[in-house]
């Protein structure tokens, strides 16, 4: 048989290494030198040191709203959408007419663009036409109607339910593959032991399903950090930089204000709290095994 | 039948009759803003604005609003390069990520676990993090407005989640496949185009599916650099719907839901691909 020569194997990788270090990792590391300097884009960069840092997190109350948005948003896309996710992957992974239609049905929204999200929610919140003013005043709750996305207080809550909307779809079907790998022996073997529904769930399908919450959770925190394009669409930061990420705010630093060091600077910050929180639940849920 | 059985019986019954009930009722809250935007995409300005209620429907469906988010709101020119680029980005993506995951699986080269992590990351990283430099870097080379420019960028995001499933894929296909090629007097190149990528037909299918409603949704890069209208794709174009028609909410109405049909097209036909492809990215 023929020997390969080992030298030209590499180039098969060349063209994906190639693209990718130019698009992704290069730039990524030029913006954490660039959140060095104070810059508007054309002129001379001044080198600032950690400057750009200091005065994000001790002069400037935006980017402090906009990073304790991100946690908030963590936190809610957690506790409500990975728990409607769980509940309907647990519906559907049993046998029942109707199961593969609400499955997709549910799914849907998934498949489309935050800015689509965006425009159809609007019709939700539109404090005249909206539908949920609308409902109110229809079933005589009128004293509750309010500006939803205009009310700086709820504004970000208002938002969220919109993602929401359309992001059970991706961890549902995560935990529904995650439920496939729970033997039904296993389960069956528990229901005779006199395991309770609730018992059930907690200590065999939870500790058997690590893996699957170690990807959904990971997912679900990097596409809250990520959270953009419908915070752009609903509210564009606002009321009142009320409903301001990260990722909106970056967008503002750097293509309204141009100031390139800042908004490099704050990008470099969503990476690190990205990995902030899931390198260390990661190792934790390693060692616990 | 005994008292028990019967009883036994009823209980399920019970039980599927309030698991139906809670379903169709959060199915219902899920269907709300289809309905709005519909109801507001068949209304005229003065309707929309006039006392007429959000659930009453107008004595006559006002499709007007269709024509003029498809012709005047340029819907239409959105929609054909968001066609075109997705179908011209994701084969070439596609390509450049089977011929990776090839290497990293089948090639004898060192360090290949480094070398995927390596590829991994980039799904880790947010657009964001990449966004100045590529914005700097591209007005230097006049790639502001080409959609040369939008594809490698494109392709370059997407490698990470391509090589992942491909990789997947490919470690299934038995290694005496290889070998009976080898004896056949296959060179790697033949290996890869005549044997590993027709046998990975539905993984590339897959991959496929979801890379297009990926492309075709893609909104922050496209955002960086494409600014001319004409060359816009459906969600950046989509931005300017809402900075234009505010004020005329049936337009906007009409043109999302527009915009959505490609979208559940693609779902309807393809869904098993969608769902088996996100469990397969976990599965490896």
């Amino acid at each position: 048989m023929k020997k390969w020569p080992t030298i030209s194997n590499y180039f098969f990788l060349l063209p994906a290494f190639l693209i990718y270090t130019t698009v992704v990792i290069g730039p990524a590391l030029y913006s954490a030198y660039l959140s060095l300097f104070k810059w508007n884009g054309i002129g001379p960069k001044k080198f600032v040191g950690l400057k750009n840092y200091y005065n994000l997190f001790f002069n400037d109350p935006v980017f402090l709203i906009s990073l304790k948005n991100n946690l908030t948003w963590i936190v809610l896309t957690l506790g409500i959408t990975m728990i409607i996710a769980l509940g309907l992957a647990l519906l559907f992974s049993q046998n029942f007419r109707g199961r593969t239609f609400f499955r997709s049905y549910f799914y849907f929204p998934y498949t489309l663009s935050f800015i689509m999200i965006a425009i159809v929610w609007r019709k939700i919140y539109d404090p005249s036409s909206g539908f949920l003013n609308e409902f109110l005043r229809a079933i005589n709750l009128g004293d509750f109607t309010s500006t939803w996305t205009a009310d700086p207080n709820i504004a970000l809550f208002c938002v969220f339910a919109a993602a929401a909307w359309q992001g059970i779809g991706q961890p549902m079907i995560l935990f529904l593959t995650g439920l496939q790998t729970v033997s039904a022996e296993v389960v069956e073997a528990a229901t005779i032991d006199g395991a309770g529904k609730v018992r059930l769930f907690f200590s065999i399908i939870v500790p058997l399903m690590k893996e699957t919450f170690v990807i959904v959770i990971a997912t679900l925190v990097i596409v809250s950090m990520k959270v953009y394009d419908i915070i752009l669409g609903m509210t564009g930061g606002g009321p009142a930089n009320s409903t301001q990420t990260l990722g909106t705010y970056m967008r503002a630093q750097t293509f309204l204000y141009n100031h390139f060091g800042v908004g490099t600077a704050i990008a470099v910050v969503m990476l690190l709290v990205m990995l902030l929180i899931i390198v260390p639940y990661m190792i934790l849920t390693a060692r616990s095994d | 039948m005994t008292m028990e059985n019967t009883k036994l019986i009823n209980k399920k019954i019970y039980k599927n009759v309030f698991m139906y009930m809670g379903l169709f009722a959060l199915a219902a809250i899920w269907f709300i803003p289809m309905v709005t935007v519909f109801l507001s995409s068949i209304k005229s300005q003065s309707e929309y604005y006039s006392s007429m209620g959000l659930f009453d429907l107008p004595n006559k469906i006002y499709w007007p609003n269709y024509i003029d988010a498809w012709r005047i709101g340029k819907l239409g020119t959105y929609m054909r390069n968001g066609l075109f680029v997705s179908l011209v980005k994701v084969p070439l993506g596609i390509f450049v990520e089977a011929m990776a995951a090839f290497a990293l699986t089948r090639l004898p080269i060192k360090h290949k676990t480094p070398i995927f992590l390596y590829f991994l990351l980039g799904m880790m990283l947010p657009a964001q993090v990449a966004l100045v430099p590529i914005n700097i870097a591209f007005n230097k080379l006049h790639l502001i407005n080409t959609y040369f420019g939008l594809f490698y960028v494109y392709i370059g995001f997407g490698i990470g989640f391509g090589i992942l499933i491909l990789r997947g894929f490919f470690k299934t296909i038995p290694e005496e496949l290889d070998d009976a090629a080898k004896i056949d007097g296959c060179n790697r190149w033949q290996l890869f185009t005549k044997i590993i990528l027709p046998i990975s037909k539905p993984a590339i299918a897959t991959l496929f599916i979801i890379d297009f409603l990926g492309t075709w949704n893609e909104f922050i890069l496209a955002s960086v650099i494409i600014y001319d209208n004409n060359m816009k794709t459906v969600s950046t174009g989509l931005m300017n719907f809402i900075g234009e028609y505010s004020t005329n909410q049936g337009v906007l109405s009409a043109g999302v839901l527009m915009s959505i049909i490609p979208v559940l097209i693609v779902f309807l036909f393809f869904q098993r691909y969608i769902v088996e492809g996100m469990s397969g990215a976990v599965k490896s």
